[in-house]
């Protein structure tokens, strides 16, 4: 292993794990002190089955319902997207970034390099757990609420593990690949499908044990935070991840390196079949090239067509049938949860189809999607031409910087319109197939209000590039404030006397006015429509007035 | 300022903090002329360059560019400017042609025989996806962009940074045919045999001011050189010291070797008055010119 190379990674990575890990743990004691305040003994009488499927722990209690809904489900989405993040950089992102030729040319092998990079993810893996483990002893403490006969040590050890698992997942691919963005891509799309498999099929009979080949299963069946740490289902994600690990060494070391890694999209491989060559050259070389917002657009192609095909097919079109083939008393049942605890979920009532394509579509993963793709190209759009050193040729042409801004905006506008449409199209198609009877004007106008919502979080992002020109602020300020608001939609409502507040959230706007069931909300969508507007306007003041960064 | 004036800078100044990048800059680059700009790494180059291109705002003082202000008329400036950055990068999922037809769909008007013209002359490979290029053939598509729309004034930063000296000397010829044609040349370059070889004149900034500011012709003939005469009977040292421009003077097997500045007419009117046989002078280089201008680094 080599320590200065683990020391560089963790050196430029520790910052975003500690602000995570920080945010969930400080999110942890609000939430804590929201629970304190209301009367749980609904959650004694859900059936099991309904508790699971909304990350509601057996023994509701203010301690353990607090763990369940912060770190249980976002914490470990969290925790294992940053580990993604880490592992599908470790040597693709060195290839991509064009150090690895520099790296190499000392006298170390491939497999040092990066075993010390796995070093790096598991250290600072470690540093998150170590915070969120922190919080999970500390706050109960101040908040003096009882968690005695719990075990938060063992859910962090086992949130710990998890990430892991899809850190060492996305360094395999990149390692084979030496494409970021496909390692990342990938995991996520993986880590999202086996979050969904492992909540979902044990509610379906006849497919409860199809849950176990979902790596998710591994991580929260055994319910560390009431049982400890599960040995036995750890042990088999452990195993995993050393599968991964040796998986990884083989692929680094078999194939050649990548001097700067470009990508090859399916338009490229179009271009160089000869049948095909003609329109894909008129498509890719003159169209995607005819201006700033297209040519963004065709930057992120792979990310949408990752994006989209989630919502579309897993997210839209398989949830029809999946909600059919649920139990009828399990989703009686959760038409008679009490309003505070609906919060949870995005107010979805599990009776109707509209409920629950709110809970599993609406309510956290439509968000997560455009958020995702709005942020990335806002982050991309002034912050990554200027760190790519390509902003001063672009700006070398006749162009006025507002024109930059303005046309890297509409590019986003595209994107987030365009998954917007995909889960719009999954959804009605979704419910068409299993004639759920669902209103499709309603569905269309959840889907423009998501995208809206999008938009605001991406307009965030290019207003934080522009201003600083750093992407990492871009992103992770975006991210941040993006959870924090989310957050603060669904728990603040639960206290009457801070129900109030959630109208500054954007997420208000978005799911506040029931759109899935009453149509289209103009004046939340007029007020998102406005946020983002007024930050692309924001976005070209700022970005208008400052000096660019030289980089390099 | 006069019709004639390609780039103008009045005490441009760029503060970045309490570092001075930049200090009451003034120059005047003509145009019809390869100017070229010398420093070493530091003294400001790229910085001058940037606060023309309104990449970033001078802390004080003014630069116009073909009588437009770089501030407020910079949209309109870089309708008529070419400009290949110093540590050039491109987008590397692009092919070469891509990134052309890209730069070329934001200016409008570019001639593409003139850009398939410039390809064959610098031997660039267009097809291939720039991040598939070596740094050279990188460079050749940055130049391409750069020249493809008959810039009126052409900003470099180290253009020839990677290029062979084949496709070097092309681009040297490409440059004298800009100047040729009454456009302008602004030349930011280490590479001072370049500079020699195509530059009218040339400026040297040092810890961000200028410190000089002549033409080659003029830099040259002020230079110290040698000048190594053959005299048929010996010629005491002597009679040389007193001549104006003469640093030194050694006698060694038959060969008097003078190190001098100015103009030589003095010194030839000196030796006719003795047996010359022969006379050969060592010509003074950018590089020498250059070192003498940096070699007491200690004094800013």
């Amino acid at each position: 292993m080599l320590a200065g190379v683990t020391a560089k990674t963790v050196r430029d990575r520790w910052k975003g794990w500690l602000i995570g890990s920080a945010t969930l743990a400080l999110m942890l004691w609000w939430v804590m002190s929201i629970y304190r305040s209301l009367d749980l003994s609904i959650y004694t009488s859900m059936p099991a089955a309904l508790r699971s499927i909304m990350q509601i722990p057996t023994q509701a209690d203010v301690g353990s319902l607090a763990y369940g809904a912060i770190y249980a489900s976002y914490g470990a989405l969290t925790l294992a997207s940053f580990a993604l993040a880490a592992g599908s950089a470790s040597i693709a992102g060195e290839e991509h970034a064009g150090t690895i030729g520099l790296l190499l040319a000392n006298p170390v092998s491939r497999t040092r390099v990066l075993a010390s990079k796995a070093t790096a993810m598991v250290l600072l893996a470690g540093f998150g757990a170590l915070i969120l483990w922190g919080g999970a002893r500390l706050f109960p403490r101040l908040l003096d609420v009882g968690i005695g006969g719990m075990h938060p040590g063992a859910l962090v050890f086992h949130m710990f593990v998890n990430a892991l698992f899809y850190g060492f997942l996305a360094m395999a691919i990149g390692a084979w690949t030496g494409k970021t963005s496909l390692a990342s891509g990938t995991t996520t799309a993986a880590m999202v499908l086996s979050w969904l498999v492992a909540g979902l099929f044990p509610q379906i009979h006849g497919f409860e044990n199809l849950a176990k080949v979902s790596p998710w299963y591994y991580y929260d069946a055994g319910q560390p935070v009431f049982n400890g740490v599960d040995w036995g289902r750890l042990s088999v994600l452990a195993g995993a991840i050393a599968l991964l690990a040796a998986v990884a060494v083989v692929g680094v070391n078999r194939r050649d390196l990548l001097s700067q890694s470009v990508g090859s999209t399916m338009v490229d491989r179009l271009r160089s079949n000869p049948l095909t060559k003609r329109l894909a050259d008129r498509l890719a070389g003159s169209a995607r090239v005819s201006g700033i917002w297209i040519k963004t657009l065709s930057e992120h192609q792979g990310l949408l067509i990752v994006t989209g095909y989630v919502m579309f097919l897993v997210m839209g079109v398989l949830l029809g049938p999946l909600y059919r083939l649920m139990d009828v008393t399990l989703r009686n049942f959760a038409g008679r949860l009490p309003e505070t605890l609906l919060a949870l979920v995005g107010h979805g009532d599990m009776r109707t189809a509209e409920g629950f394509f709110q809970v599993e579509t609406f309510s956290m993963t439509a968000p997560i999607a455009v958020i995702a793709v709005t942020v990335v190209m806002a982050a991309r759009a002034l912050a990554g031409e200027e760190a790519h050193r390509t902003m001063g040729l672009l700006l070398a042409n006749p162009v006025p910087r507002s024109t930059v801004v303005v046309s890297k905006a509409l590019a986003m506008v595209v994107a987030a319109g365009s998954v917007g449409f995909a889960t719009f199209a999954g959804v009605a198609i979704g419910s068409l197939l299993a004639g759920l009877g669902m209103n499709t004007a309603d569905i269309a106008a959840t889907s423009l209000l998501a995208t809206l919502l999008g938009l605001v979080f991406g307009g965030l992002a290019l207003a934080l590039g522009a201003a600083t020109g750093r992407t990492t602020i871009a992103t992770y300020g975006a991210g941040g404030v993006a959870l924090a608001m989310y957050l603060a939609n669904a728990f603040l409502p639960l206290d009457a006397g801070l129900a109030g507040y959630a109208r500054w959230s954007p997420f208000y706007y978005y799911l506040g006015g029931d759109p899935l069931n009453t149509g289209m909300q103009w004046g939340n969508g007029a007020v998102l429509g406005g946020l983002f507007v007024g930050l692309v306007g924001l976005s070209v003041v700022l970005f208008g007035r400052r000096d660019l960064r030289q980089v390099g | 300022m006069t019709s004639q004036t390609a780039i103008r800078t009045q005490g441009l100044t760029k503060h970045y903090g309490d570092v001075a990048a930049l200090v009451a800059l003034n120059l005047d680059v003509r145009l019809g002329e390869v100017f070229g700009f010398l420093g070493p790494n530091g003294a400001g180059k790229t910085t001058a360059i940037r606060t023309l291109l309104d990449e970033i705002r001078p802390t004080s003082g003014t630069a116009t560019l073909l009588g437009m202000d770089a501030r407020r008329e910079s949209v309109a400036i870089r309708r008529r400017i070419g400009y290949v950055p110093g540590d050039l990068a491109m987008y590397p999922s692009l092919t070469g042609h891509d990134t052309l037809t890209y730069f070329a769909n934001l200016r409008g008007g570019v001639d593409w025989s003139y850009v398939g013209d410039l390809a064959e002359r610098l031997d660039a490979d267009l097809t291939k996806k720039v991040g598939d290029l070596s740094s050279g053939n990188r460079q050749k598509i940055g130049l391409i962009q750069a020249f493809m729309n008959r810039p009126t004034v052409l900003i470099m930063d180290e253009p020839s940074s990677g290029l062979d000296p084949l496709v070097q000397r092309e681009f040297q010829t490409m440059m004298r045919e800009v100047a040729a044609e009454g456009r302008t040349v602004f030349l930011s370059s280490h590479t001072l045999s370049e500079v020699q070889r195509v530059a009218d004149r040339v400026g040297i900034i040092r810890h961000g001011q200028l410190i000089a500011l002549e033409s080659v012709a003029e830099m040259r003939s002020k230079a110290i050189r040698q000048v190594a005469f053959e005299f048929g009977s010996p010629v005491p040292p002597s009679v040389f010291r007193d001549v104006p421009g003469v640093r030194s003077v050694e006698v060694a097997h038959g060969r008097t070797v003078l190190s001098f500045d100015g103009t030589i007419a003095a010194l030839l009117k000196i030796a006719e008055q003795h047996d010359v046989i022969d006379v050969t002078t060592e010509e003074a280089d950018l590089e020498e010119i250059f070192l003498t201008y940096y070699r007491d680094e200690a004094t800013p």
